[in-house]
């Protein structure tokens, strides 16, 4: 019986183990407003990557299957993984045509690790692009 | 004769190990990474909305390492590409990932370069998306598959370059 106990406990310990692979994180409901960027080339600050200069190379690193972000007012970049129900964050046509726009979003914020993730859950509103920097930049990158 | 053998074999492992070796990009905050880790679809661990094959991939995947941490895989070694291509066959598996661990403040990143299935796989070159998109786009070499493909060329033809109709860089 004893033996069967200790089986058990270790089936269930597994069990366990395998069904909660990930730590749990408690969703945050927020409004963020900013503009929506290409992660790779912001984040890393390989060139120059806001407004209209960047978009073009935004559109290429979207389509390419870069992940998109917010970055809100307050300069936090915030990834997102879900927009207006649609699992699709590689390549997600919808992200693609507002990319480099100024949207305020309704959504679900998780931090986990140092990135803050999140579920758009609406676009409240979009004011397209306002932030005009191509004639600093010209088109980055190659120029043309 | 067996210790020749052995000696070359040696080499031969220790050459193939030095051409699959991640390069500096240049880039801030990156240091060259060679890592055992777990591939996961992100939106699944983060929330728990989990999609068969890790969304097929539709989804942006991540490498869970053996500490619990978890960080966002998104470049490859193409220009413009990231690395879903090179990682969905990798669904929750365990993999050896060699590349870039970029440890900005603004959010941690992974840039893969090479890849292979744990414990010894054969190393890939984390170049796949150019090679679907050749598929995808009749045969067409991939090198500057950003100026020919044709989601990307509608696009641009409607908003510019700018992302406004009508505004276009000054010739």
């Amino acid at each position: 019986m004893k033996k069967l106990f200790k089986l058990f406990a270790i089936m269930g310990l597994t069990a366990t183990v395998m069904s909660t692979p990930s730590q749990a994180v408690t969703p945050k409901r927020v409004q963020i407003s900013g503009e929506i960027i290409d992660t790779w080339c912001y984040v890393t600050e390989i060139m120059f990557a806001e407004g209209t200069a960047h978009h073009q190379c935004a559109i290429w690193c979207a389509v390419g299957g870069i992940p998109v972000s917010i970055k809100a007012k307050d300069g936090t970049v915030y990834m997102v993984l879900r927009v207006d129900g649609d699992d699709t964050s590689v390549a997600n046509p919808k992200i693609v045509k507002i990319q480099s726009h100024n949207v305020t979003v309704d959504g679900d914020h998780y931090v986990r690790d140092g990135v803050n993730y999140l579920i758009v859950n609406k676009v409240a509103t979009d004011k397209g692009i306002i932030n005009m920097t191509h004639d600093e930049y010209g088109v980055v990158p190659f120029g043309e | 004769m067996i210790k020749k053998l052995f000696m070359t074999a040696s080499i031969l492992t220790a050459s193939a190990v030095v051409a699959n070796a991640a390069s500096e990009w240049g880039i801030d905050h990156e240091k060259k990474t060679r890592v055992e880790v777990k591939v996961v679809d992100l939106l699944c661990e983060i929330t728990g909305n989990c999609a068969a094959e890790c969304g097929k991939g539709k989804r942006q995947l991540g490498f869970l390492f053996d500490d619990g941490k978890l960080v966002p895989a998104v470049k490859n070694q193409e220009p413009f590409a990231g690395a879903t291509n090179d990682l969905i066959k990798f669904c929750n598996k365990r993999i050896v990932a060699d590349g870039l661990m970029i440890s900005n403040p603004k959010m941690p990143l992974f840039a893969v370069q090479f890849t292979r299935l744990a414990p010894d796989g054969k190393w890939s070159r984390a170049n796949q998306f150019g090679k679907d998109w050749s598929k995808a786009n009749g045969g067409k070499k991939s090198g500057q598959w950003f100026r020919q493909d044709p989601r990307i060329k509608k696009t641009i033809k409607e908003q510019g370059v700018f992302g406004i109709p009508g505004l276009k860089p000054e010739s």
